[in-house]
């Protein structure tokens, strides 16, 4: 089995102008993080893989890639960091994302074919690759994910809309220290925060160049990055919506840094030369909205559920095959997290800010 | 306008060593009288209460209430760039919104670093009835908590009327700390009724590391569950406190 960190740019890129800070795990110790788990799941389903890139299943044909991933890794991070993990799942996407979701459907598809036709030529690295971009998170599986948390006692949020809004928005909150997914979208919903690459394995598979690379997590603090490009929250929003985002499509040719510039120059969308102007996506308002003003969940339970023991050894031995032995290491590791408690925030004691 | 002075760069960078632990950006309250801070660090787990009256520097010099916000991890790196007998001069420029460091000891160096937005809110203390009043050597109590942490990443601080036990289990190995009443370590100990509770060593070793090179005394205050207080005491009514929120079991 190989077992890599995460795959394949999603969302908006602002790689070239970002400004972040590389961290080890270990200065993540201690911290409460609002995991956006369509994304972290994600990461597990597409690398999880034997060599010839099937995904682990259990003996009925149920994929559990996901699991395996959600069981050990966080498991980890909260014992061994003593980090507090929060589940955020994905509602219904905004629909401007239609365009952005078939494309991805395509994407798959297409990769689904060339992955059964490198099987037959026997080409095991182009097959593996292939598998990765071609793998869907179903919702049998997320089923799966949120009843794995609900047995382990970890709390997790479902978000009306985007995950990646509602960590966020929990993170502005006060109420986890930051959000953590792979994609920029989080610090456009505003979050203070953004941990990437949230990985013990240490490694990135890039299944367009076939190799894995290492990777550290990565703090990006919205403020600095802001006041380093001395920008504002709503220009930062414009810049993306110039290089594109998952809610419209980029000017081609205007990449990140053209893009900072633009604004920097004329401050906002609207301002620009009409021959950007025209060809920027007529929803661009509805775009901004998307991101400044996100539907999301006001109420939410961040508290630790009881640990059901008999019930996880039901459902991960008895009914999705995973070896006992593996599975008491995990519930060990959970009696661990569950007996240390939880910390708590001086918040408890402090009149809570309006 | 603001401009101080201190002939004693390392007593500056201790200190701000200590309110870096907690914070990156701090907003420091300027004022005629005094320099204040109160903050929470950004998983709101602990606090820093921070006072020095003008009287600590050697001159001082600050005409209206004014807030600077600053990035003191950069600040740090350039004080420790200071030795022990070299001067500082801080000086914040009303036109121009940067700090200014003038570092003097055998040659003269000048540096200036921007000024960052100042956090508007003011951080109220927490309200805790506390139940356990321990004056203990910085030292002493640093030792104890370096000792639990041989052991553990928690520890469990009690107190009853004889003593002040410190209690760390790790996975295989654990620790009882005591210190007695009348001990070298605990000079004074009062107790209202038995009271405990854990926190997490991250945060307090390094907030005693840290505060100890300013300190010789601290008070610690706690309750059942409760959060803790420590104060390290400071010269000429300078004031730096802690708070640290604690671990509580789950069930």
């Amino acid at each position: 089995m190989i077992l890599v960190g995460v795959v394949r740019a999603l969302g908006v890129n602002l790689t070239p102008i970002i400004v972040k800070r590389v961290l080890t795990l270990k200065d993540l110790r201690g911290k409460s993080l609002a995991v956006d788990a369509n994304n972290y799941l994600y990461q597990f389903l597409s690398v999880i893989r034997s060599r010839d890139g099937r995904p682990l299943t259990d003996s009925r044909g149920n994929t559990t890639s996901h699991l395996a991933g959600l069981m050990f890794r966080s498991t980890r991070l909260m014992r061994d960091f003593d980090m507090n993990l929060t589940f955020v799942f994905d509602g219904q996407p905004p629909k401007l994302k239609e365009q952005e979701i078939k494309r991805r459907r395509r994407q798959r598809k297409k990769a689904l074919e060339e992955w059964q036709e490198a099987l037959k030529a026997r080409d095991f690295t182009k097959a593996f690759s292939k598998a990765i971009i071609s793998s869907r998170l179903t919702q049998d599986m997320i089923d799966d994910a949120k009843k794995l948390l609900l047995l382990f006692g970890i709390p997790f949020v479902q978000a009306p809309g985007e995950a990646e809004a509602q960590a966020s928005y929990m993170a502005m909150q006060g109420d986890v220290w930051a959000a953590s997914t792979k994609d920029y979208d989080s610090i456009l919903f505003g979050t203070p925060r953004l941990v990437r690459f949230l990985t013990i394995y240490g490694q990135e598979y890039l299944p367009s160049k076939g190799i894995a690379r290492p990777l550290r997590p990565e703090l990006i603090t919205l403020s600095e990055f802001l006041s380093h490009h001395q920008i504002s929250q709503n220009q930062l929003v414009d810049i993306a919506i110039l290089v594109g985002t998952d809610f419209n499509e980029g000017i081609k040719g205007v990449g990140p840094k053209t893009a900072l510039k633009l604004i920097k120059e004329f401050e906002k969308l609207e301002n620009l030369p009409s021959k950007f102007l025209s060809r920027i996506s007529p929803n661009f308002e509805r775009v901004r909205e998307i991101y400044l003003h996100p539907e999301v969940a006001v109420q939410y339970n961040l508290n630790y559920g009881p640990l059901r023991e008999e019930e996880i050894f039901r459902f991960l031995c008895d009914q999705r095959d995973f070896a006992r032995k593996r599975v008491e290491m995990v519930v060990q590791r959970l009696r661990e997290i569950h007996a240390l408690g939880r910390q708590q925030g001086l918040d408890n004691w402090v009149a809570k800010r309006p | 306008m603001f401009k101080v002075k201190i002939t004693d760069a390392k007593l500056l960078r201790d200190m701000f060593q200590a309110i870096a632990i907690l914070v990156d950006e701090a907003t420091f309250n300027l004022t005629p009288e005094l320099i204040q801070l109160r903050a929470m660090d950004p998983s709101r787990v602990a606090m820093v209460d921070f006072q020095w009256p003008k009287t600590i520097f050697d001159e001082y010099q600050c005409d209206q209430p004014q807030k600077m916000c600053i990035n003191i991890s950069e600040l740090l790196k350039l004080l420790r760039r200071t030795a022990k007998e070299e001067t500082i001069e801080l000086s914040l420029n009303p036109e121009n919104p940067r700090l200014q460091i003038g570092i003097t000891g055998k040659y003269t160096r000048t540096f200036h670093m921007p000024t960052l937005e100042p956090q508007e809110e003011e951080t109220p203390t927490p309200k805790i009835t506390f139940k356990t009043t321990a004056k203990t050597t910085t030292d002493g109590f640093r030792q104890a908590i370096e000792d639990a942490q041989l052991v553990s990443d928690h520890v469990r601080i009690e107190a009853d009327a004889e003593k002040l036990t410190l209690q760390a289990t790790g996975d295989l190995m654990g620790a009882t700390i005591e210190l007695k009443k009348g001990s070298d370590a605990l000079l004074d100990l009062q107790t209202q009724e038995p009271a405990k509770a854990t926190f997490s060593l991250s945060y307090l070793v390094e907030i005693i590391k840290a505060a100890s090179a300013t300190s010789e005394i601290a008070t610690l205050q706690f309750a059942n569950d409760m959060p803790i207080r420590i104060d390290f005491h400071q010269p000429k009514e300078g004031k730096l406190t802690f708070y640290l929120a604690p671990r509580i079991e789950v069930e």
